[in-house]
């Protein structure tokens, strides 16, 4: 499925460029020494926009996530998340930043040691939530809203993979933020519980949160975005709405 | 600040046997300081004493009649650091002797003339209750000519004062290096405790915690580590000594004497610092494992 950038990154429409993006990279380079991760990439995320990031493994959509989250810096070019230029970024606005941003990964990252209520918590003490009524209400919704309130008081490691996925999105979307990035979420889960979690990042979507995911999930591309990014070793390959890409 | 105290305390009970291991090796050391601190208490405090009673003896050439021996003691007066002069007529002294005797003072029937010399008994000041003040004071003395001899008990007073300086500088070495000893053992504990919670403290700050939120429990285990093993330390060091005052005190070594816990303000001051030194070995390990 190789397709040449610039016909098709010609297949934006002009509406979807005048929306306000609320993530924007430009020419923007990342190396690991001798080896490079991205090499000019550059694309713009709106605000209403469900993005994918695809392509094969190695091909950078780890790193333009971690990118986003300041999980990395950029060994060239700029990138602004939500207004703000993460080249001047000072290290008190990291925080900031991430509390704008939930982010999912592949192995869920759950503290083992905490309970579910515990982790999903975390986000609201680390923002600076002290009131304990207003904690356990937010956590409890939004574990209802994922479908796992009965395992809040269950240590993560006493969960199926499914559970756990559910838990860290539960976690990203606790603190309300603009975006929602999520890192190949469904690679380790079997195809009901990776459709399970698709449906609750699409509802996540359909409330206003920009969702953001990589995958290399041929069934999840199918199953709809608002704009596929497309990397192949570490650079941009094509940048496309989703009835373009499932059109091609 | 009650969040960070209950994050602390939550991690100080998870890690249990590392803080526990952490705090026993703490509290050994803040004993080892504790007895040194005890140990100067005491010996500052004898010193003291002796050098209360240390009196400077001027005895008199014979014949020194009344008006030149109170001409000596107004120049005897005047030197800085005397704080008074009394004459001991030799009546005086051979009486006080035949007293000191007791029993055996009929050796002293058979003596036809009284052996013992006039003398002045000088006493020194306590601002000049320096072993260098008086060994000049005494030379100064000797040079009248009404005085025949001067004693005083210096050499068994600089001997102590010498072993008493000679244990105060190693104590000091002594104790510096077990507070850095301290700030190690602090030091690798955390440094341990956020190496097994790397993958945490990274989650943590992709959420969006500050560094304040990641870090300030540390430091409150830092100073937990630090405040428990200085109070074990003291306490062990109160139990040892209340076990072996009874055999120490009214044995004889030290009849004249009491030896004393140390006080508390020095407890205090050695849990402080116990406290400050495990928070600088925090600091330490988190700047550089945390990079902050």
């Amino acid at each position: 499925m190789d397709i040449k950038p610039d016909k098709h990154e010609k297949m934006e429409t002009r509406a979807s460029r005048k929306k306000k993006s609320v993530i924007g990279f430009f020419n923007v380079c990342k190396f690991y020494g001798e080896s490079d991760a991205i090499v000019d990439v550059s694309f713009t995320i709106s605000k209403d926009d469900f993005a994918l990031i695809t392509g094969p493994s190695g091909a950078g959509k780890s790193t333009v996530i971690r990118i986003i989250y300041m999980g990395e810096t950029i060994s060239s070019g700029s990138v602004i998340v939500d207004g703000m230029n993460l080249l001047r970024i000072t290290r008190p606005q990291v925080p900031l930043l991430r509390r704008k941003i939930g982010v999912i990964f592949q192995d869920f990252k759950l503290i083992p040691s905490k309970t579910v209520f515990g982790n999903v918590a975390l986000v609201l003490e680390a923002a600076g939530v002290r009131s304990k009524n207003i904690i356990h209400d937010k956590v409890m919704s939004v574990l209802e809203t994922v479908g796992i309130g009965d395992r809040a008081a269950s240590y993560p490691p006493t969960l199926s993979g499914g559970e756990q996925q559910r838990v860290a999105v539960a976690r990203a979307m606790v603190g309300e933020p603009k975006i929602i990035l999520a890192d190949e979420p469904t690679a380790s889960l079997d195809p009901e519980a990776a459709d399970a979690i698709y449906q609750l990042l699409q509802d996540v979507h359909a409330r206003g949160t920009t969702v953001v995911v990589t995958t290399h999930d041929l069934n999840l591309l199918e199953k709809g975005g608002t704009r596929v990014i497309h990397l192949k070793s570490g650079r941009m390959v094509s940048i496309v709405n989703q009835d373009v890409w499932n059109g091609l | 600040m009650i969040s960070y105290f209950k994050r602390a305390l939550s991690d100080f009970i998870r890690h249990r046997f590392l803080h526990g291991v952490c705090t026993a090796t703490i509290a050994l050391s803040v004993f080892i300081i504790s007895a040194f601190t005890l140990f100067f208490v005491n010996a500052g405090a004898l010193m003291n004493t002796w050098q209360k009673g240390i009196r400077v003896i001027a005895y008199l050439e014979p014949g020194v009649n009344q008006g030149a021996r109170k001409a000596l003691i107004q120049r005897i007066k005047a030197f800085d650091g005397v704080e008074d002069v009394v004459f001991i007529s030799r009546q005086k002294a051979f009486s006080w002797l035949k007293k000191e005797i007791g029993r055996q003072s009929s050796l002293l029937e058979g003596l036809e003339d009284n052996p013992l010399p006039d003398s002045l008994e000088i006493k020194i000041s306590r601002s000049a209750l320096n072993v260098k003040d008086i060994e000049y004071l005494a030379s100064r003395i000797k040079t009248f000519n009404a005085v025949n001899g001067v004693e005083y008990a210096r050499k068994w007073l600089a001997r102590f004062k010498g072993v008493y300086d000679l244990f105060r500088i190693t104590g000091i070495i002594l104790v510096t290096m077990v507070f850095i000893a301290i700030m190690f053992i602090v030091a690798n504990t955390i440094r341990l405790i956020l190496f097994s919670r790397r993958e945490e403290i990274e989650i943590t700050r992709i959420i969006g915690a500050d560094e304040e939120f990641i870090r300030n429990p540390f430091y409150i285990e830092a100073a937990m580590l630090g405040f428990l093993g200085g109070i074990t330390g003291i306490t062990l060091l109160f139990i040892s000594f209340a076990l072996s005052m009874p055999t120490i005190s009214p044995s004889g070594i030290l009849p004249f004497f009491t030896i004393r816990f140390i006080p508390p303000a020095a407890g205090i001051a050695i849990v402080i610092s116990s406290v400050i030194v495990s928070w600088m070995g925090c600091y330490f390990s988190i700047r550089r494992f945390l990079h902050m």
